[in-house]
């Protein structure tokens, strides 16, 4: 007959596994990488915003206000899309993960309930006005560049586009499942 | 930041097979994934350590940080295969016998088929907390604690005895 006592006793009684050697350094070893990948996307993110505002100024877009608007609204709302992104990313960090269980779940639910508005709300928005700003660029692109960096602008927008959507999509069903979860 | 070093050290080595064996019961008994979870768990130790107060016990302060960073992590990958538990305990301990290991590998089987909380609260109290701890972590009342053990506590036998 087994009994709870039993079960403890067996769960007491499991093999050991070793500490790992210098574990405790590999832990802040991992950190300090962290911080370098940290680096490193804020290093990318600032290159993007720079190679739009590069391509600004190539194009010579200054002269035409339709082009200057657009390209400005293309730029704002990516800007805005980083910007709530790395909002996000620290609203998350921040989470004291040193609470009660009951305080960081309800605190954790509050977080992806959040998400998930941002997710179907401001991201569609974001998505349909960066498209918009871009079609109604094309014919200024068309009369500005070479027709084969033309043609590579298009394909790669429509790549990029998809690509985006496919990977929001899959980061809202894998945030989506979390919340459920909880 | 040398003495942070070595405190932290010290915390690791101490609190390291509590940590894992938590985890271990959190993944069917998954040992690569209880050694990452168990790592991610000393990383968010590391970086919580500076605000640390002894309001509570280290060790209460560890497993809070453990519950919650397992069950954060493993909603984000919720499948775990049992198949990898298998090998795992059987790698582990040569001397470790047949039945024993066959009983470990039906009790994590029967854990892992409790509620999310519900598994919290029988890891602690199967790691032999005392009931007020165990309430401190949750963030329930002692009263509701030891009731839902008593019901986890059967729920478990009867799973294990089938």
């Amino acid at each position: 007959m087994t009994t709870f006592e039993d079960l403890k006793s067996d769960w007491k009684n499991q093999p050991e596994q070793n500490i790992p050697e210098d574990g405790f350094k590999i832990i802040i070893q991992k950190i300090n990488e962290l911080k370098r990948k940290q680096i490193i996307t804020n290093v990318v993110l600032i290159l993007t915003i720079l190679i739009l505002v590069g391509f600004f100024f190539y194009i010579q877009a200054y002269n035409s206000t339709t082009v200057t608007l657009l390209l400005l609204l293309m730029i704002s709302v990516l800007l805005i899309r980083v910007i709530i992104e790395y909002i996000s990313i620290k609203k998350l960090k921040n989470i004291d993960v040193t609470a009660n269980s009951s305080v960081f779940n309800s605190n954790i639910k509050a977080y992806y309930k959040k998400r998930i508005k941002t997710h179907y709300i401001i991201t569609p928005i974001i998505i349909l006005l960066y498209s918009l700003g871009f079609i109604l660029l094309l014919p200024s692109f068309k009369i500005h560049l070479s027709e084969g960096f033309y043609t590579y602008i298009i394909f790669s927008a429509i790549i990029t586009l998809i690509v985006m959507v496919l990977f929001i999509r899959k980061q809202i069903k894998k945030e989506l499942l979390i919340v459920k979860g909880l | 930041m040398k003495a942070l070093e070595s405190q932290f050290k010290s915390v690791y080595e101490v609190n390291y097979p509590k940590v894992l064996r938590l985890c271990l019961g959190y993944t069917n008994g998954d040992l690569i994934r209880s050694k990452d979870l168990t790592q991610e768990v000393f990383i968010k130790v590391w970086q919580n350590l500076k605000s640390f107060r002894n309001q509570s016990s280290i060790s209460t302060w560890i497993y809070r940080i453990t519950v919650n960073t397992c069950l954060i992590e493993l909603r984000k990958k919720r499948t775990v295969k049992l198949t990898s538990s298998v090998i795992n305990v059987e790698e582990s301990n040569d001397n470790f016998s047949e039945e024993k290991e066959e009983k470990l590998k039906q009790l994590y089987k029967c854990i892992g088929c409790l509620k999310t909380e519900s598994q919290s609260i029988i890891l602690l109290e199967l790691e032999g907390l005392p009931q007020k701890e165990i309430a401190d972590i949750m963030g329930l009342s002692h009263e509701v604690i030891r009731v839902r053990i008593h019901r986890i506590k059967n729920e478990l036998t009867k799973c294990v005895k089938k």
